[in-house]
């Protein structure tokens, strides 16, 4: 999910961290299907890349996803608070 | 508008002599057209040259389906690329060399293309040949040739064209934006597009997000780019084309 790598091999460029910004919104109809009623997360990520030019990586996560996202995070900062 | 030979096409070219002769001896491993051509005999219709006749006569119907047989390989050619094995089986049909007759079908591919090319006109073509120093029969044999591969050959041609990506299919997703990071409590209606591409095979897609009066916006510039097919300077610039 995420769009940087932690593999340090040259033609992965480790991308750093700059900014994050979310959305949540409720998708109601699409081409497929005329009648919905879907949350979702849009998180969108301001990276810089070795040089310093920043681009935007986003993506969309389900509920269920977004909450194994936040999962995730949660454990990263009881981890550092171990250290 | 006249077609420049080259003088490797004009030779290559020139192997198609062998179909409009008679009397050749059928030694077709002698140089690169068989035989000299010191000892072709150019023979009137239906008669034999001295000593063993090889190859088709001239004037006989065996000379339309060679020439056929031949520009059948040069548009196959140009669909599929070489194909040594046809060209193979055709020089043993017709009897000749086998590399005149590779020579003889890329040369002859070389010919149509251009000529279709160009939309060659029958004076235009024939003026054009008429250095190759054929008989009147095979140049109205290649002038047919010509009429008849001209609109494939056109539109095989016009895949060449360099190319952008094209359209390949768009899927829509209406949305309300109800949160986020920056601002709370939103009832905000967006679009989201995904437009898939295809260049050359390669498919890529693009995801867009607008709100619903700039997608009005955007539809309506498209029906507007539409609509000039319609107005008077274009229906007159289309019509003088045609």
């Amino acid at each position: 999910m995420f769009v940087s790598h932690l593999d340090v091999s040259s033609r992965c460029p480790l991308l750093s961290f700059v900014d994050i910004k979310w959305k949540l919104g409720v998708a109601m109809s699409s081409d497929t299907c005329r009648s919905l009623k879907y949350p979702y997360v849009t998180v969108t990520l301001k990276v810089a890349d070795p040089s310093g030019q920043i681009t935007d990586k986003s993506f969309e996560m389900t509920i269920p996803q977004f909450k194994n996202f936040f999962r995730q995070f949660k454990e990263m900062a009881a981890v550092l608070e171990t250290v | 508008m006249l077609l420049v030979l080259s003088e490797a096409q004009k030779a290559d070219l020139g192997g198609l002599l062998l179909l409009g002769t008679a009397g050749l001896t059928a030694s077709a491993s002698r140089g690169r057209w068989g035989p000299p051509g010191g000892s072709a005999v150019v023979g009137g219709p239906g008669r034999a040259g001295p000593g063993p006749a090889a190859g088709p006569v001239a004037g006989s119907p065996s000379l339309v389906s060679a020439v056929g047989e031949l520009g059948r390989l040069a548009v196959e050619l140009l669909r599929r690329g070489a194909a040594p094995r046809a060209c193979e089986a055709a020089a043993r049909k017709l009897n000749i060399g086998a590399e005149a007759v590779q020579h003889g079908v890329e040369g002859l591919t070389y010919l149509l293309t251009e000529s279709s090319k160009l939309m060659i006109s029958e004076i235009d073509f024939q003026d054009s040949i008429h250095v190759l120093g054929f008989s009147d029969e095979l140049n109205k044999l290649l002038f047919q040739l010509y009429l008849d591969n001209r609109k494939e050959i056109r539109r095989i041609l016009s895949e060449l064209a360099p190319k952008l990506p094209s359209y390949h299919s768009l899927e829509w997703r209406l949305d309300v934006q109800l949160a986020s990071r920056s601002l709370r409590q939103q009832i905000e209606p967006t679009v989201t597009i995904k437009l898939h591409l295809n260049q050359n095979e390669d498919q890529s897609a693009r995801v867009l997000q607008t709100d619903p009066s700039t997608l009005l916006h955007l539809i309506r510039q498209l029906e507007q780019a539409l609509g000039e097919m319609k107005t008077n300077h274009c229906r007159r610039i289309v019509r003088n084309m045609k």
